[in-house]
């Protein structure tokens, strides 16, 4: 319609919608005055007034049916209606509020779980970029055999940048690092989460800074020329108290000066799922920020630390963006053998970059799939409960349609109950799913163990509660339509003629029977779910991890925030381990790069294992490696079965050598022992390195299987940031105060970071993380069982209510209780058992689901099926048993007086 | 529903709108009009003269007000609003069309 219409026509409606009684008023009125036109009009041609009025209500067909005619032709009518079955509905459930709560709760713990688990899916997967067009950004990804999803090198990155065709930008950014940051010269740095980016990454990606200017393309040219920041908007808004004359204001990071140019708007809290950074700078200053000290950020090839992302012209498919990228890697192997081997570049969307890069959306999509059964489970028990009301009220409904009521209309009625009751679910729901993702972000800090700004990604964003909003519809449809439809379909004449007008046919009950079996099989399968689910953690955690936890204590250390160089650094560390050696109450000290199960994940190396034989296609293998010194395997107790630890003889100047896990050593040398053997770096013309020992396979990276782990000694691999660990009698954490006074001897600047016991650390990780998964998974299990335990009473209750007379005229006739009791019990029995069978066979697939997702331990958790089933059992009889029983008490005096 | 079946369909609106925009009328008097103009060619039930009027209402073509009748009588006066205006120059314009289609039909010579 057009807007000029809607001059007329709005006030219009808004009249017929709220001034009612005055429009009705006024039809009545005009119709009134066309009769007495037309009685008068007959009495002239000479009838009696009486025949008049007649003749005038059959020319117009009656009054009444006019009004109804004129009431259709609002356009309001179907909304009028609504409002008049929803006033009917909120009337009769007022009257039933125990019911009506009960079937809100109901709902609202289906729809509850349900939007907050779909909050973690979007969280992790679907939730755009928040940027403009988040449709057209994709990711550019380096590949080899055994990542999908690896980084590029800025010379890789400059290359794509200018030799491709199919974008309208290419953009770069290295991971979130901790870097030292302090407002003014002089003060102790803190750590934050600082990224760099490239010059035209907010240009490209088109984010406007709400305050400044982002980055120009000259500022990101020249390395170490243009000390310049923008700040993230939490960052702005914690540390200058959103002060506006921070423009222009020197910071220092890292202690070099840094110019502010920027703050970037609250709508753009950074392009990474988990982390927003509390600033950015150009690549062109990473030597102020690069981690890795054997390779030069701005030359090497094979320094990958960037990941790239662009945005595809209008136009070009993703089949000739990934081809134009797989020629151009293609290149780079032709041109730059060295640093390019056996590698390829994939182009992702979003969804395929999200879903490539890590493992946790899997979790959120079982979550998802438990979460739906408990809403099923939810609205069977709900469409249960309104079948058994809509029996009660079947004597009202043959009224309304003995009296002319449309059936259509009816089951519209009928809907609008159950959608208000859905709206009360949906309602309390949105309540229930706040506070499981304010439960999630209460366990933030178990799950980031980090000083870096990082956050769950879950909210209940507009998206969410859209979804919560259609699970609402959804679930009213669900639970109301089989009802609405059943209880509009009776034959009136019995109806009417009786009060107990169940004449049961064999649809009807076959529909019933088919929502306890439902019930039973769904709510066993969540019980499986969650047992497996923690079985599976416990499982992992009794296999241990193969290293010790207690008695630890551990710190971080990174002298880039000091600006120390390369010889510094390593100075530091030469000196720290000694002195830390020589520290009362100190066992013994290790160094190492990464912590076992620490976040920051652990680096990689590729190489050629000597006189193995490599695959045709392939120039090198990769594996991941952990820089540690000498002390490393005796602080954390790890065996070494073959060869030696390191020395301190293993030096800078020393041979090079490398000691790798079991699971390395038989992989490679599945017959003879690796020790003395070699591998070589790169390919097979790189380093030789010997392998001096084999330490026991740890669990390194997660609690999955193990994979093949390669140690390296420091002296040798200088790195920058390193975790000490010491090893102590006593508390842990008593050491504190003496690491941090050898610290203060040998620089009072540096910072000691992450100070902690290991073994707090470690429950984090392995412990308390994956309660939060299990935790959740049990009361999805546990609500599960609730309800079906609550409709499986309700089921047993409404049948005895019911047959109340029959059972009494049993009795009377001499039936005992035990004849009584399996009368009333038997059909249960039989539902639960074929809902067993079907909730068994849903678990198995649940489990194999599970186990390809999560858990690589295969093959079938007996035990979790033997306690789960017989529990269900249990608990199902013993709800059907309580009604039952009280069946067999019933006098058949007062049955047979009953009505 | 009363369908006034001896018109073509929609021809009702096109007198209606027609006849308003001469002048504002009442219910009454519309059904008078109607009779006297067509010579009692055109029969417009007066049943479904109602819901026409309050279904051009509703799409905004006229618009209603109550006011005294010439023997001091309230009663309901429908009047063409603007868009009713548009709306009837276009019916019409569709009507000569069809008609002049239909005639055209009607006077070819049977060969």
């Amino acid at each position: 319609m057009r807007p000029q219409h809607w001059l007329y026509t709005i006030p219009l409606r808004l009249r017929s919608l709220f001034r009612r009684s005055n429009v009705e008023q006024e039809l009545s009125e005009e119709l009134q005055f066309h009769l007495e036109h037309k009685i008068e009009e007959g009495i002239a041609r000479g009838l009696s007034p009486r025949e008049a009025r007649y003749a005038a209500l059959r020319a117009m067909g009656g009054l009444e049916q006019r009004k109804e005619e004129i009431r259709d032709m609002r356009h309001i009518r179907w909304l009028t209606d609504f409002f008049d079955d929803a006033r009917f509905a909120l009337r009769s459930l007022r009257r039933t509020p125990g019911l009506t709560a009960f079937v809100a709760i109901t709902l609202a713990l289906g729809i509850g779980m349900t939007s907050a688990t779909f909050s973690m899916v979007d969280g992790l997967i679907f939730r755009p970029y928040p940027v403009p067009h988040p449709g057209n950004v994709v990711s550019l990804v380096s590949t080899t055999h055994d990542s999908p999803y690896d980084d590029f090198s800025y010379r890789e990155y400059l290359d794509i940048r200018d030799k491709t065709n199919s974008y309208d930008g290419v953009v770069a950014n290295a991971d979130m690092e901790a870097v030292g940051f302090s407002a003014e010269p002089g003060t102790m740095p803190r750590i934050k989460g600082g990224m760099m980016v490239s010059g035209n990454y907010f240009q490209v990606l088109g984010v406007e800074p709400r305050l400044g200017r982002g980055f120009r393309e000259d500022e990101d040219q020249v390395p170490g020329r243009d000390p310049v920041v923008v700040l993230g908007p939490d960052f702005w808004r914690h540390e200058f108290a959103s002060d506006d004359t921070v423009l222009g204001k020197t910071i220092l990071l890292n202690g070099t000066k840094f110019t502010v140019i920027g703050v970037a708007p609250d709508t753009f809290p950074g392009m990474l799922t988990f982390g927003y950074p509390d600033f950015y700078v150009p690549l062109a200053m990473a030597p102020v920020f690069t981690t890795n000290l054997q390779k030069n950020f701005f030359e090497d090839r094979d320094d990958r630390e960037l990941s790239v992302k662009a945005r595809l012209k209008a136009g070009t498919t993703l089949e000739q963006a990934r081809n134009e990228i797989a020629m151009l890697v293609k290149n780079f192997e032709r041109e730059y053998p060295n640093s390019t081997r056996s590698r390829g570049a994939a182009v992702y969307t979003q969804f395929q970059a999200r879903t490539i890069e890590d493992d946790n959306w899997k979790f959120g999509v079982i979550f998802l799939i438990l979460a739906l059964a408990v809403l099923l489970v939810a609205c069977t028990n709900v469409a249960g409960l309104l079948l058994s009301r809509s029996r009660a009220r079947a004597r009202e409904i043959a009224v309304r349609l003995a009296l002319g009521a449309g059936r259509f209309r009816l089951i519209r009625l009928l809907l609008t109950e159950s959608l208000i009751l859905a709206t009360f679910g949906g309602l309390a729901g949105v309540a229930i799913g706040f506070g499981v993702v304010e439960w999630f972000h209460s366990k933030e800090s178990i799950v980031f163990a980090t000083e870096l700004p990082m956050a769950i990604p879950f909210h209940m964003d507009k998206r969410v509660l859209l979804a919560c909003v259609a699970l609402s519809v959804l679930s009213a449809l669900l639970c109301g339509l089989a009802p609405a439809l059943q209880s509009t379909r009776v034959d009136l004449v019995n109806a009417l003629k009786s009060a107990d007008v169940d004449v049961p046919g064999r649809k009807r009950l076959w529909g019933r029977n088919m929502l306890v079996v439902a019930q039973v099989s769904m709510s066993l399968m969540l019980l499986t779910a969650s047992f497996l689910m923690a079985r599976g953690f416990q499982h992992d955690l009794m296999e241990g991890h193969g290293f010790t936890k207690d008695h630890l204590l551990m710190t971080r250390f990174d002298p880039r925030l000091i600006q120390y160089n390369a010889v510094q650094t390593q100075q530091f560390y030469k000196v720290l381990a000694e002195r830390m050696r020589e520290t009362p109450g100190v066992q013994s000290e290790a160094l190492t790069q990464n912590i076992p199960l620490g976040i920051d994940g652990f680096g990689d190396v590729a190489f050629v294992p000597e006189g193995f034989q490599m695959p045709p296609d392939r120039a090198n293998i990769n594996s991941a490696m952990d820089t540690i010194d000498e002390g490393y395997f005796e602080t954390l107790g790890i065996p070494i079965l073959r060869g030696r630890a390191f020395l301190s003889s293993d030096t800078a100047d020393s041979p090079r050598v490398a000691i790798v896990n079991e699971h390395f050593a038989k992989h490679y040398w599945p017959e003879g022992d690796a020790v003395g053997k070699h591998i070589r770096l790169d390919s097979s013309a790189g380093t030789p390195v010997e392998i001096v020992g084999v330490a026991q396979t740890i669990k390194n990276q997660n609690m999955a299987d193990p994979t093949d782990f390669v140690y390296m000694p420091l002296a040798q691999h200088p790195v920058a940031r390193m975790v000490l660990m010491l090893r102590t009698n006593g508390d842990p954490l008593q050491l504190v105060q003496p690491v941090k006074d050898v610290v203060r001897s040998l620089d009072s600047n540096l910072p000691m970071l992450q100070t902690r016991a290991f073994e707090d650390f470690y429950l984090n990780q392995a412990v308390r993380g994956p309660r939060i998964a299990i935790d959740l998974v049990g009361s999805m299990g546990l609500v599960g069982l609730l309800l079906a335990v609550a409709g499986l009473y309700g089921l047993v209750a409404y049948n005895v209510s019911r047959r109340t007379r029959e059972i009494g005229i049993r009795i009377a006739l001499g039936a005992t209780s035990s004849n009584v009791l399996r009368l009333v019990l038997g059909k249960g029995l039989v539902l639960v058992g074929i809902g067993m069978v079907a909730g068994l066979a849903m678990g198995f697939a649940l489990e194999q689901l599970m186990n390809s997702m999560l858990f690589n331990s295969g093959g079938v958790d007996i035990l979790a099926y033997a306690v789960v089933v017989p529990t269900m059992f249990l608990v199902t009889m013993l709800a059907a048993y309580i009604p039952a029983h009280r069946a067999t008490k019933i006098a058949p005096t007062q049955a047979l007086r009953y009505e | 529903m009363s369908k006034p079946n001896d018109l073509v369909q929609g021809t009702l609106d096109l007198l209606l709108l027609k006849i308003l925009a001469l002048e504002p009328l009442h219910g009454w008097a519309i059904s008078l009009r109607l009779k006297s103009i067509s010579g009692d060619v055109l029969q417009v039930s007066e049943g479904s003269l109602y819901p026409a009027l309050h279904k051009l209402e509703q799409e905004g073509w006229i618009t209603a007000e109550w006011k005294q009748t010439e023997n001091n009588r309230r009663a309901k006066f429908y009047s063409l609003t603007r868009v009713g205006k548009k709306q009837l120059e276009s019916e019409a314009a569709n009507w000569q069309r069809l008609s002049s289609a239909i005639s055209q039909v009607v006077r070819l010579e049977e060969a």
